[in-house]
């Protein structure tokens, strides 16, 4: 299992014109590129109504368990997942061995059509996070100016009473 | 593994709790999730459990919770707990993917250390599935339950669960009274950072 590249600016604004662009062609949503140990790393749409954060999370945990299930019965291809539900439903599909798409669309819209356009975005995006891993493939920030004294306090704090 | 936004400075890390069944491992995120005290409201996310209707854990609880720029990056940590349940072994094996740290909360209460043992044994099993091994991965362990009748000594404890080489930092805890529960929070966030600080987020 590899790890997920670090992001510079470039990444992101080509990811964010490949979602945006997924969005107007296919009439979804909400478009979330989720890691799949479940972190959030970019959104677009109009996500103002829901906690992206916790749907990420759990859709990432969701994808993974069905992974689980596909291997259980020596199953290769489950690269997607779709829930529907009355207003709004979901797809997650596969972007590469690190991360996936999260889609929301109205459920008058087809998941057929979802799939059409989502394909090519995440193959795009998968190209793109394959350029930033032959890029740095080992880079870490650097901490060193940092003060381990900083670090030695407490970071969280419980509330006064 | 923790992911870095350029981009957007952000460090991204993720905290798993781990433990048998009923050892206090979500009421640990839920006293963090009360008692967190946050600039804004931002910082602090919602607490979502995943939970069965008798309220055990079913996949995971999770919490995210932000905190203060490292070098001008805002840190993200998102918290987990496991199933405690060993039915849910699987499900365990996909919270783990992934993780950064890891704090073990275990039972003190005397019958519970046989499931203390195995559930520690289970973790060591999970993360090698996942190609990754403890001694790698900074871990703090709790004993928990501190506040009840039946406890074992803290040494005893430590000769069970953390008896190795290079020992493991140890907190005491009453996770239901929010005793230990921060010291526990803060020293594995302080042990992710140095480590990040050793190592470079990425080796």
């Amino acid at each position: 299992m590899g790890q997920f590249p670090q992001l510079n600016h470039e990444d992101i604004a080509h990811l964010n014109v490949v979602m945006h662009q997924f969005l107007e062609k296919s009439e979804a949503n909400i478009a979330l590129l989720v890691e799949k140990a479940g972190y959030l790393i970019h959104q677009c749409g109009s996500q103002e109504a829901i906690d992206t954060t916790t749907f990420a999370t759990l859709g990432s945990n969701a994808y993974n368990a069905v992974q689980f299930m596909a291997q259980l019965v020596n199953e290769s291809n489950f690269t997607s997942m779709y829930q529907q539900g009355e207003n709004f439903s979901t797809l997650m599909l596969n972007v590469d061995e690190n991360s996936l798409l999260v889609i929301v669309f109205p459920t008058h819209l087809t998941v057929g059509s979802m799939k059409y356009y989502a394909t090519p975005a995440a193959k795009s995006i998968a190209e793109r996070i394959g350029v930033a891993t032959v890029r740095s493939p080992g880079l870490g920030i650097d901490f060193s100016d940092l003060n381990p004294a900083d670090v030695q306090s407490a970071l969280f704090e419980k509330k006064k009473e | 593994m923790a992911i870095i936004n350029q981009a957007t400075k952000e460090l991204q890390v993720k905290i798993v709790y781990y433990g048998p069944a009923k050892s206090g491992k979500t009421t640990n995120l839920e006293q963090l999730h009360r008692n967190v005290q946050v600039p804004d409201t931002a910082s602090k996310g919602k607490l979502t459990s995943l939970a069965t209707s008798s309220d055990r854990t079913l996949f995971f609880d999770f919490f995210p919770l932000e905190t203060i720029a490292i070098k001008g990056f805002k840190t993200k940590f998102a918290l987990f707990t496991v199933p405690g349940q060993v039915i849910y072994n699987a499900t365990r094996q996909i919270v783990l993917r992934g993780v950064d740290g890891i704090v073990f909360v275990a039972d003190s209460e005397y019958d519970k250390m046989e499931e203390n043992l195995e559930t520690f044994k289970h973790l060591e099993e999970n993360l090698k599935t996942l190609n990754l091994n403890l001694a790698d991965i900074p871990c703090v362990m709790q004993y928990n339950k501190r506040d009840r009748p039946e406890v074992a000594p803290v040494e005893y404890l430590d000769f069970l669960l953390n008896n190795r080489d290079v020992q493991l930092p140890t907190f005491e805890a009453s996770a239901s009274k929010c005793e230990g529960v921060f010291e526990t929070l803060n020293m594995i966030t302080r042990m992710l950072l140095h480590k990040f600080l050793n190592d470079g987020v990425r080796k």
